[in-house]
């Protein structure tokens, strides 16, 4: 069998919000989502890309004097790129003293990443944590999760899947086995904005949805026993300016939860905006639609929080995340 | 609330649940915290009266230029009144104990005696031993220590070690006189005038403390006398009868304990060195038990009289927690006192909570409680069972290594039986590292085996000049400056009449050594092997070029090294380097013996080497020659961008039982708490995964960048006088830090979550 392998943005260490206690998240790459608000842009091809940091160039131009098919050039002596003349060959990044010019990501062996994340492993006990595969959409390596999250149980490792929802059920299905806890997006329940925002309706999210929620009924029953683990869900919900942050939106969510997951949400979790990723697009070069927006303030969040409450959520699995005070 | 742990202590076998429960589901614990314990009005007082000492520079140590912080035990009045009559300066000067012991006992008989108002706790000091006793080391000596500079080696002896303050708690001032007085008798007998003229001189000293605690017994009667007010007319009556008692006789109540340590650790402060005091908890417990059954000490009572000690010592270092001689937990009630004076009254303080896996959980939570809700890096987390294995190591026999304690900045001793020349002495390995880039370009070697083989040969010789320097000062020690107060305290130089600091005046005389550059030298290294043996893009004598010339146009290469992989972020091939060099240093110097037979040990710190960059140049890490070195072995400045845990992981590789302490530094952004609950239990969790990891130290600060930043700009905002940070080994107020000290503080890689 051919080494398995898989593409990651990155791996994030001591994380505290991907699941449970302190964590390591892994983001692979690929996702089938469009979403415009996109925090990972970078992740959305599972192959390699490109990108340059300006904080990071010290103008020596070496990448363009290694650039074979002229992406880079340098007509009055700055950097000007042009992605579509790019084929990701990896001569700039090679030729980059400074690390200006970088690759969105890289390629591990099953091994290596497990060396990574179990390097942490003792304070994954003592945090009650584990490691969490996030990307991007981990379904899309879904062969090479399955495969490390069986490992990482097997290590004793908590495991977490934090997943988009859309990807064939197959994927899904051969992965929750080897999965401690699943955090799941709901972005809009209004399946034609869900298509407008995302490139994609939310039926087969909603379906596969509906399969993490039965396996966690099925193995939750079972009675406990030696080597038996039991199944968490968390709900995720990013609010998005005028698209996802709205109480039409909000309530539909909460009310769709509590009749339909409210016997298996362990957690309803409202993910403020934030413009964090801005860097990222400068990085690729590539304008973001909503880099005019504000953070979101308190106030918005509170009443999206009533919104969510009065629509039949139990305030105690409601939480909000991310908010950061106004610079 | 406040009687949590009062209550709690009633229980000799800490096990009462309700309290331990009560404490864990405390909620909301912030920073800058509310005190735990209510002040009372005098204990609010006595606080406001050595803060207002402390901002007016009247603690001040080190230079008005260059301040190195406000925690000097003496309080600046001025000069000496009586300099000029010192005996060493009318009789002439002489490098004897003897001598040494006149010119001390001249001194405390000239201290003014202070009671102020609302003190339980008296005593205070204005001028130390190095300020009025003219001694100079032999040119001969000096030119050795110029020349050992060269190559990296340096440091004067400082004493830096531990008494063992259960000697005279047991034996009273009184009792070590006769002693003295003995060994005096057996050398006259014995036909031995240099051990006896030695024992005179500290017969000298031993009456001088007795007269001054003499004296404070006689001053607080007469303001008794005077006093009209009922609780203060007691309080010197109390006084009076305390000082008269332990003047000569051991302390017989806890009151007496904490006054007699009171005195003992300040009249050793008059030597004016950095030395630590031990286990505060064990050398109270048997008086505080005693007292308490007696139906005499209060919790409130007992809190307070430590927190007026720790106000007016400032930074001593004590410790708490351990093991004891059959190495079962040692905690006691008191430890529990011992954190709740300082949870009184905050400011600061040097404690030392010495963590093993058996340690009282009630005991460790609250330690981590503490630490969380005043974020000043008090107490300091140890630990301990990797202290004692050093000691073991090191040779010290197990009924010995137990009483380990840690005693300061970075390093721990046996009290009263180690002797190891703590924390001043300097080895400076990118010294040996730039020989290597020279003789390496030079000889044109082709491997990074051949390179490292080099290092290692230079490094021997760096060694080799510090064994010479320090051997040469040896010599010379036990006459030009003897330790004989702390000898006082300490197991052996009464009976040999050979002072601490002389040959076997203690049985353990190791010599440590602190090491300055190690992450710098392992960047570098790692940075070489990669760019210069592996790829091939540069060669030795380039290398060597750029750092002489400061990178001046060679900024793509810099920018080659600097971004090699760095130690700090849990990468396997640079730490591996890191670990090497470590393991170097411990076997070169674990090779040379000192004039005294026992080894060199290297200590993995260097408390201010790090902020004099301009002696060392430009190094091969792609680092400036202004940029400050990276702190003892955390990361540079910048380098580490994984995250704390990885740090940490990396820190942890070391086998620290090798070594003297090694701290690893962290300094937190409040906002790293944002949304948590609890934040004691981070610290508890993550400082003791990595101490079952390898890691030996934690000094935690929970500081707002910006709050400090705005402070070096408004020292004189309220808002800012009392914040404290832990500054290299030491706790310290920030303000009275220089500007290179505070520069470099907020420059310090600052993690805003794990």
């Amino acid at each position: 069998m051919a080494t398995l392998t898989c593409q990651t943005i990155e791996i994030s260490r001591g994380t505290t919000h991907d699941g449970p206690g302190l964590r390591t998240t892994v983001f692979l790459k690929g996702c089938p989502l469009r979403c415009l608000w996109c925090q990972n842009p970078e992740g959305i091809p599972v192959a390699q890309g490109v990108w340059w940091e300006a904080r990071k160039c010290i103008g020596c131009l070496s990448c363009v004097a290694a650039c074979p098919t002229g992406a880079l050039q340098a007509p009055h002596g700055e950097l000007v790129r042009d992605p579509t003349g790019c084929t990701i060959c990896g001569a700039c990044v090679e030729a980059c003293p400074s690390r200006a010019m970088a690759l969105t990501g890289r390629e591990w062996t099953l091994d290596a990443l497990l060396h990574e994340v179990l390097k942490d492993k003792e304070y994954y006990q003592a945090f009650g944590g584990g490691v969490t595969v996030s990307g991007g959409e981990p379904l899309g390596q879904a062969t090479f999760v399955a495969e490390f999250l069986r490992r990482l149980q097997k290590k004793g490792v908590h495991t977490a899947l934090d997943t988009c929802g859309l990807a064939p059920e197959s994927a899904l299905t051969s992965i929750l086995p080897y999965t401690d806890h699943v955090l799941f997006d709901i972005k809009l329940l209004d399946s034609e904005l869900h298509q407008r925002v995302t490139g994609h309706g939310n039926d087969h999210i909603l379906r596969n949805l509906s399969i993490v929620a039965e396996t966690l009924r099925m193995r939750n029953a079972k009675p406990p026993s030696n080597g038996y683990r039991t199944l968490q869900l968390w709900i995720r919900t990013p609010l998005i300016p005028n698209t996802t942050a709205t109480p039409e939106n909000i309530g539909a969510i909460s009310t769709y939860i509590h009749e339909h997951l409210a016997d298996v949400v362990e957690r309803w979790e409202l993910c403020a905006f934030n413009s964090a990723c801005k860097q990222k697009y400068d990085k690729l070069g590539s304008p973001w639609p909503y880099a005019d927006y504000d953070l979101m303030d308190q106030a918005t969040i509170d009443s999206l929080r009533e919104v969510a409450l009065s629509a039949g959520s139990d305030p105690d699995t409601l939480v909000v995340s991310g908010l950061t005070a106004r610079s | 609330m406040t009687d949590i742990i009062a209550d709690h202590r009633v229980s000799a076998t800490l096990t009462d649940e309700r309290a331990a429960r009560d404490r864990a589901s405390r909620k909301g614990v912030v920073m800058q915290a509310p005190l735990q314990f209510r002040q009372s009005v005098r204990i609010r007082r006595l606080a406001q009266r050595s803060r207002e000492l402390a901002i007016s520079g009247k603690r001040r140590l080190g230079t008005e230029e260059a301040p190195l912080g406000d925690h000097a035990c003496w309080i600046h009045i001025g000069p000496f009144p009586e300099l000029d009559q010192m005996p060493s300066r009318v009789n002439g000067y002489e490098a004897t104990g003897e001598s040494w012991g006149r010119d001390y006992a001249f001194l405390v008989d000239h201290f003014p005696v202070e009671i102020h108002r609302d003190e339980r706790i008296v005593g205070e000091i204005h001028w130390e031993m190095h300020m009025v006793r003219q001694y100079e080391w032999p040119e001969r000596v000096k030119e050795v220590g110029r020349w050992a500079a060269e190559l990296g080696a340096s440091g004067y002896s400082s004493l830096h070690t531990c008494p063992d303050l259960a000697i005279g708690l047991s034996q009273g001032w009184g009792g070590i006189l006769k002693r003295i007085k003995e060994s005096r008798q057996k050398y006259l007998d014995l036909d031995h005038p240099e051990k006896a003229s030695y024992l005179l001189g500290m017969q000298l000293i031993c009456e001088s403390v007795i007269h001054f605690i003499e004296r404070h017994a006689e001053q607080a009667l007469e303001l008794a006398a005077a006093e009209t007010d009922a609780w203060q007319k007691q309080t010197y009556l109390r006084i009076a009868r305390c000082c008269a008692h332990i003047a000569r006789h051991p302390p017989r109540t806890y009151y007496e304990g904490v006054q007699w340590i009171h005195f003992a650790v300040m009249m050793d402060r008059v030597v004016g060195h950095g030395n630590g005091y031990g286990r505060l908890d064990l050398y109270l417990i048997d008086l505080y038990r005693k007292t308490k059954s007696d139906g005499e000490l209060s919790d409130e009572e007992a809190r307070e009289y430590l927190a007026e000690m720790f106000l007016k010592l400032r930074g001593q270092f004590f410790s708490l927690g351990g093991r004891d001689a059959a190495l079962k937990d040692a905690t006691n009630e008191m430890s529990f006192v011992v954190l709740e004076a300082y949870d009184l009254i905050g400011d600061y303080n040097n404690l030392g909570v010495m963590w093993h896996p058996d340690i009282d959980r009630d005991f460790y939570n609250y330690a981590c409680d503490v630490l969380a809700r005043h974020g000043e890096s008090i107490p300091v987390l140890v630990n301990y069972d990797l202290m004692r294995e050093a000691e073991l190591r090191s040779g010290i026999p197990e009924e010995d290594a137990w009483k380990v304690v840690y005693s300061g900045c970075q390093w721990f001793c046996i009290p009263g039986k180690e002797y190891c020349d703590q924390d001043v002495n300097s080895l400076n390995i990118l010294a040996p590292m730039k020989r290597t880039l020279a003789s390496a370009a030079a000889y044109e070697i082709g491997d990074f085996e051949g390179f490292y083989a080099l290092f290692e040969e230079e490094l021997t010789a760096t060694a080799e000049a510090l064994r010479t320097w320090k051997n040469t000062q040896y010599e010379l020690l036990g006459s030009l400056w003897p330790e004989m107060f702390t000898s006082m305290n300490s197991h052996g130089p009464i009976e040999r009449g050979v002072d601490m600091v002389d040959n076997r005046g203690v049985d353990y005389q190791y010599t440590s050594v602190n090491i300055l550059g190690i992450p710098n030298v392992a960047d570098a290294f790692h940075a070489i092997k990669r760019l210069v043996f592996e790829q091939r893009r540069y060669t030795l004598a380039e290398v060597e070029a750029a750092i002489e010339t400061n990178w001046v146009g060679r900024e793509p290469m810099r920018q080659r090294f600097l971004n090699e992989d760095k130690f700090g972020n849990d990468q396997d091939d640079v730490d591996a380097i890191f670990v090497r060099i470590t393991e170097s240093l411990a076997r070169i110097l674990g090779s040379l013996k000192n004039l005294r037979g026992q080894e060199f040990r290297a200590s993995l710190f260097h408390f201010q080497g790090h902020l004099t960059p301009e002696t060392i140049g430009a190094t091969p890490d792609g680092r400036l020659a202004k940029e400050y070195l990276a702190h003892g072995i955390n990361p540079q400045v910048g380098r580490a961008t994984t995250g704390l845990l990885a740090t940490a992981n990396s820190i942890a590789k070391v086998d620290q039982r090798k070594f003297q302490g090694g701290p690893m530094q962290v300094e937190l952004q409040p906002r790293f708490f944002d949304g948590k609950e609890d934040i004691w239990t981070y610290i508890r969790d993550f400082s003791e995964v990595f101490f079952r990891k390898g890691g030996i130290q934690i000094n935690l600060n929970i500081m707002d960048l910006n709050k400090l930043r705005d402070a070096m700009q408004h020292p004189e905002n309220p808002d800012y006088q009392n914040i404290i940070v832990r500054v290299t080994g030491y706790a310290s107020r920030f303000i009275c830090l220089s500007r290179a000290y505070q520069k470099e503080f907020v420059e310090r890689m600052n993690f805003e979550g794990f």
